[in-house]
């Protein structure tokens, strides 16, 4: 009847010490409990209106007590809200959750902060009827139509809603801030300020009227220098710093910024000069898409199934040049493993195979050609690697303690090095990319020369590619201890720790290629076509295990 | 109808009315003669006795009764016609709440429980404050002891209702014979029957409102004459006159029309009268401006009509007088095409302690009541002087509260012992009045920085104080239901206005002094002559407690805004509701008028600042415009704020508004 249980009136009793309450006492004044409480309320509710708020504090209930002449109730503060806690076994019973306190863990205590004092700070909330877009307003809602309903003039006609274009008024500043960004961008220059001013994109409020402006001076800008590549790097640095900004709502405009995005990815050329290093900018432009397309691709469906496809067409179009194909992979790759598996991977064997006359020096005469060729390559086995590298880290039985990080640093490491053959063109003579492919025999040219893995890996490159076929026709399991003990003396790192667990290695082996037979093929499959190059991507424990 | 039932009908009569031994032997006796006709009167043929007997053998104050017959009720006026439906509806509510009380008061607490449940949302909508008041009534002494009970006891309800509606509703209880319903309806609803259409169910602001018994006494204040003109001879008067000069014409002018247009048939008599006094008038006040007398000796009939202050005001320096007449001069005529700039006062690191904010007229001084007791005021021109590199270099600090040169940047003053919930600016800006829980005002003085005096006289926490708009007398308002009337130098009040049913939350001065308006609790706002002390009107139409008042600088009209966010416009001579402002979703703290009064601006709980064009909806009460869109006050501009509850609202003479609140950091 009452919403206090005569339970609770009960308890209450008992805690204060009076034990011969009998219930029908107890039945009489749970209804008068509920109403003093709700009296109180009242009044506390009077209280926090006349505080301001619109939160109901403990001093507010105390201002309550005080007004009826109750005596306060002491040690409420009014902190952080009280946790209540369920009493077990009961269903209705709750305690707060009082924790005790060490009085020497207080008294030992550095004494906390003092509270920063009251202050006052002015701003502009409104001059002459308009919000001006600083800091400290609220941010501008999305800019649309007002919802005003047109006079009923044509009343004859369909009821058709028309609207009149929107007139924005670009504030003074805001036309300013933006021709300043323009001019930085324009500069062609890395400049200090420069750099500033993506900062201030990436976080200050109040640019959404500018954003169409951006939009529009950035597609302008892409289609019309496409080869100034310090330009277009500018712009696609302005564009990550807009999708930074968390007070721009970008989506209505992704529409227009997407193709600028694209071409920068894709195009044939960027920038006129040698030595203006396009891959770069083609990599950094395969991030901004993978960001776009993991911020959006959950508003715009679409999305990711139209980019994708725009690139994989680039990429299997074998009169695109390379450098196009080589930003769709950079592309793809950035899209994610499952991207590489369900894209890429299908298309390896017959692409590498175009790919292959490409990579021969004797067939292809041009350095240029050779060097971008090389580019694609590495591009493909980093795509292809890191997705294998995925795969296999998935499975759960198989601790890999330290290598798998050193693996993610050898294959940056063949990830570069087409770079630093460039810097020695002629070094590339003595090697014989076709070899390497086919992964015959001899000492391989991949790895630079530095590193210590690299050179043990050089070592023991002839035993493996003995062991090779047999690997990939028939996986027994006296075979794979074997080749596992040999693959760790490849690897230093991994030498103790693996010949101890190659045992345990064997019976889950079983198991590894039961569950996921696809993994399984998938790796036997790249080994093929890439040979002994994609070893570093995989996992130490789990290459001992299927090697 | 069969003798064995009428005898099971006596029988069970006689049970209930506690006669168990002569049921008992009424039952032997028709054992014995079975059959037999007992008595001589032909109930057999007599309808209406039968429908007597069997309603007195039903028990008469069983609980399941009120609830049966209530829903009856209800399920018949929801399917009534749709015309008069909001009319039968609306008796719905008083119906139900004293079902509930009748329940409560008769001890079937859990029946009454279960009854209000079952039923209270339907009326939720409208009367939520009220509904929660009294579902915590839940025993007799509880109905004795609350007074909004024991009010709606003894008092009727007024409804209005049409002929028709009042016919049907009748024909339905006598139908039904539900006579408990028609008893409650006699008991508790006074029927005003009248001829014709029923109203339409937008306007029955006042039916909503149950206000117990002041109804009537309500309409009966509301007949007293009020005079809410101008002061004569006061500054904006002056300006009007030397403003003819200086070519700033137009606004005078325009004035001039609003106020004929509406003058009502009175004012030309009082306007006379006024001629008349002005002699005397210029012995009363010889000291004050004779020159400005004679010179409306020479002027036309003043536009908006004037009277005299029932006070004697205090003098102003000419110093003061020259700088506000150069403020009013260089005013920026704002209306709904020219909007005004904002500037916003933020309050940081109040640690929720910031009961009140205020702003001195010229938006140089604010002052801050906490609920630690303090004040602190806050000189923003010298804040601006020492720019933003004083601040900064302050922060940086170790300790945070003393500035690089050794003191605070604000003035902390401390007397209060209990929190403080106003604060408020002598319009020159040399006193600061606060009120605080510990049932004091205290004066300050911003030269000294130090407390001149403490008004003691209010028993409960005084809710709000205001200066008069001319300073040395001012108003407040306390838990203990009174607002008073003080003057600087008494430390006794002056007067004390009670007739408030629950706590005076708010007070706000009429701009030519004679008149102070207070806001409740009991959802009504009340405007006093401050000379007599008396209740001059009483507006009815708020749902919850009154937070804010403002008063237009012409003094025709009044703003109240309340705990859900409504603001309503009211007309002074009248007591009407001009219309009511949606458009706020929490409680409206602030409300000011711009200094020519064509726009209203309001601060509320949820983070906003709204500016309502006022001259549109005035005119439109007038004469009904067609525009379907403009006939309700219009909400100009939303200015949200960074999640910082507006406080405190003030328009500078130049009509520069200044806003103040402190920011509160978003709910995690």
């Amino acid at each position: 009847m009452s919403i206090v249980p005569k339970e609770t009136v009960e308890v209450i009793a008992q805690s204060i010490g009076i034990t011969n309450l009998l219930p029908e006492a107890a039945l009489m004044l749970a209804p008068d409990v509920e109403y003093r409480v709700r009296e109180i309320m009242q009044e506390a509710i009077k209280c926090m209106r006349h505080s301001k708020r619109t939160t109901l504090t403990a001093s507010d209930v105390d201002g309550a007590l005080n007004l009826r002449n109750v005596e306060p109730i002491y040690g409420f503060a009014s902190g952080a809200p009280f946790r209540f806690r369920k009493a077990i076994g009961h269903r209705d019973l709750f305690y707060t959750d009082d924790r005790e306190v060490d009085f020497k863990e207080v008294i030992e205590a550095p004494l906390p902060k003092a509270p920063l004092d009251t202050e006052i700070v002015c701003h502009w909330l409104a001059i002459e009827g308009v919000q001006p877009a600083i800091p400290e307003n609220a941010p501008l809602e999305v800019i649309r139509a007002p919802a005003e309903n047109k006079p009923h003039e044509q009343k004859d006609g369909p009821l058709i809603d028309i609207r009149l274009p929107v007139k924005h008024v670009l504030s003074r500043e805001l036309q300013l801030y933006f021709q300043k960004i323009a001019e930085l961008a324009m500069s062609k220059s890395n400049s200090a300020l420069f750099k500033e001013a993506l900062v201030s994109l990436a976080s200050d409020s109040g640019l959404h009227p500018l954003v169409p402006y951006f939009t529009n001076f950035i597609a302008d800008e892409v289609s019309r220098g496409l080869n100034d590549f310090q330009l277009l790097f500018n712009l696609m640095h302005t564009v990550r710093s807009l999708l930074q900004n968390p007070h721009i709502h970008i989506e209505p405009y992704l529409h227009q910024l997407m193709p600028s995005v694209v071409t920068c990815l894709v195009s044939r050329k960027l920038g006129n000069r040698f030595a203006d290093n396009h891959w770069e900018l083609r990599d950094f432009t395969a991030n901004l898409v993978a960001m776009i397309c993991k911020r959006y691709g959950t508003v715009y469906i679409t999305l990711q199934s139209r980019l994708t496809k725009t690139l994989i067409n680039a990429l299997l179009d074998p009169k695109k040049a390379l450098t196009q194909h080589y930003g769709a992979i950079q592309g793809l790759a950035a899209l994610g493993h499952n991207v590489v598996r369900l894209l890429i991977v299908p298309n390896l064997e017959p692409y590498l195979r175009l790919l292959e006359p490409e990579l021969d020096d004797e067939k292809q005469k041009n350095q240029t050609k050779s060097y971008e060729a090389w580019r694609v390559y590495g591009a493909l086995l980093r795509a292809t690697g890191l997705c294998i590298h995925d795969r296999l880290k998935i499975f759960p039985p198989l601790p890999s303690p330290s290598p798998s990080f050193l693996h993610k640093g050898k294959g940056k490491i063949i990830n570069t090095e087409p770079q630093k053959r460039k810097l020695s063109v002629d070094s590339s003579e003595n090697r014989s990319p076709q070899k390497r492919l086919t992964t015959k025999d001899g000492p391989d040219g991949v790895q630079s020369q530095d590193h210590t893995g690299a050179a043990l890996m050089e070592v023991d490159n002839p035993v493996e590619n003995d062991k090779q076929p047999q690997n990939s026709a028939q996986p027994s399991s006296s075979e794979q201890t074997s080749d596992a003990n040999e693959s760790e003396s490849r690897n230093g790192m991994v030498k103790e720790s693996g010949r101890g667990r190659a045992i345990t290695m064997k019976a889950i082996l079983d198991q590894i290629w039961k569950d996921d037979l696809d993994s399984g093929r998938l790796l036997v499959k790249l080994h093929e076509l890439y040979g002994d190059k994609i070893l570093p991507f995989i996992p130490s424990t789990e290459m001992s295990v299927f090697l | 109808m069969d003798p064995e039932q009428i005898n099971e009908f006596v029988v069970g009569y006689l049970k209930k009315k506690g006669f168990s031994s002569a049921a008992k032997d009424l039952e032997d006796f028709h054992h014995h003669n079975n059959g037999s006709s007992l008595s001589s009167i032909d109930y057999h043929n007599d309808p209406e006795l039968t429908k007597l007997i069997r309603s007195f053998s039903q028990q008469e104050d069983d609980p399941t009764r009120y609830r049966e017959c209530y829903s009856k009720l209800r399920s018949w006026a929801y399917n009534s016609l749709d015309l008069y439906k909001h009319e039968l509806l609306r008796v719905m509510y008083p119906v139900f709440i004293h079902c509930y009380m009748d329940l409560v008061g008769k001890g079937h607490t859990q029946e009454a429980r279960g009854f209000f449940n079952s039923f209270r949302k339907d009326h939720e909508m409208v009367h939520l404050r009220d509904l929660q008041k009294l579902e915590g009534v839940l025993a007799p002494s509880h109905l004795e002891e609350m007074e909004f009970a024991r009010s709606l006891r003894k008092s009727k309800v007024n409804i209005k209702i049409c002929q028709y509606s009042y016919d049907l509703l009748l024909q339905y209880l006598h139908r039904t014979e539900s006579t408990l319903m028609l008893g409650i309806i006699n008991e508790h609803i006074n029927f005003q029957v009248y001829s014709g259409q029923p109203t339409s169910s937008s306007d029955d602001i006042e039916a909503v409102t149950i206000v117990g018994s002041f109804q009537d006494t309500a309409n009966h204040i509301n007949q007293k004459e009020i005079q809410w003109g101008l002061l004569e001879d006061s500054l904006e008067d002056r300006l009007e006159k030397t403003g003819g000069l200086l070519s700033d014409s137009e606004k005078g002018q325009g004035e001039s029309k609003d106020g004929d247009a509406d003058d009502s048939k009175k004012r030309p008599t009082d306007i006379g009268k006024q001629g008349s006094s002005i002699k005397k008038l210029k012995k009363d006040k010889a000291g004050n401006a004779t020159a400005k007398v004679a010179r409306l000796e020479t002027s036309t009939v003043p536009p908006t009509p004037r009277v005299k202050p029932e006070l004697a005001l205090p003098v102003m320096s000419t110093d003061v007088e020259q700088t506000i007449l150069e403020d009013l001069r260089n005013r920026v005529q704002l209306s709904s095409v020219a909007m005004p700039s904002v500037s916003f006062y933020t309050f940081v690191n109040t640690h929720n302690g910031l009961n009140c904010a205020s702003i001195s007229h010229d938006g140089s001084l604010v002052a801050g009541g906490f609920s630690d007791s303090s004040i602190k005021v806050w000189d923003m021109a010298k804040i601006g002087q020492t720019g933003s590199g004083a601040l900064q270099g302050e922060n940086d600090t170790n300790d945070p509260t003393i500035g690089p040169n050794g003191r605070r940047n604000y003035t902390l003053l401390l007397g209060h012992s209990g929190p403080v919930y106003s604060a408020t600016f002598s319009p020159p800006g040399d006193f600061v009045l606060s009120s605080s829980a510990d049932t004091t005002i205290r004066l300050w003085s911003t030269q000294l920085n130090a407390n001149l005096v403490c008004y003691k006289g209010h028993n409960y926490p005084v809710w709000d104080v205001q200066f008069s708009p001319f300073g040395h007398y001012f108003a407040s308002c306390s838990h203990d239901r009174t607002a008073r009337i003080w003057s600087m130098d008494r430390i006794q009040p002056l007067r004390i206005m009670a007739g408030h049913l629950s706590d005076v939350d708010c007070v706000q001065w009429h701009p030519n002094c004679n008149y102070i308006a207070t806001g409740s609790s009991d959802k009504t706002v009340r405007l006093w002559d401050v000379q007599t002390g008396e209740c001059v009107r009483i507006f009815i139409g708020h749902r919850s407690m009154v937070l804010s008042l403002a008063m237009s600088p012409d003094g025709r009209y009044m703003a109240s805004g309340d705990e859900d966010g409504t603001i309503m416009m009211w007309d002074l001579s009248t007591a009407r509701c001009i219309t009511p402002l949606m458009g706020h979703n929490s409680c409206v703290w602030s409300l000011a008028y711009s200094g020519e009064g064509s726009l209203l601006a309001s601060g509320s709980a949820d983070c906003t600042v709204k500016l309502w064009d006022v001259t549109s909806s005035t005119k439109s009460t007038k004469a009904e415009e067609k525009n379907v869109n403009s006939n309700r006050l219009r909400s100009l501009r939303t200015f949200p704020t960074k999640s910082t509850p507006v406080h405190a609202l003030r328009f500078s003479r130049r009509n520069l508004l200044f806003a103040a609140g402190a920011i509160s950091k978003p709910a995690s």
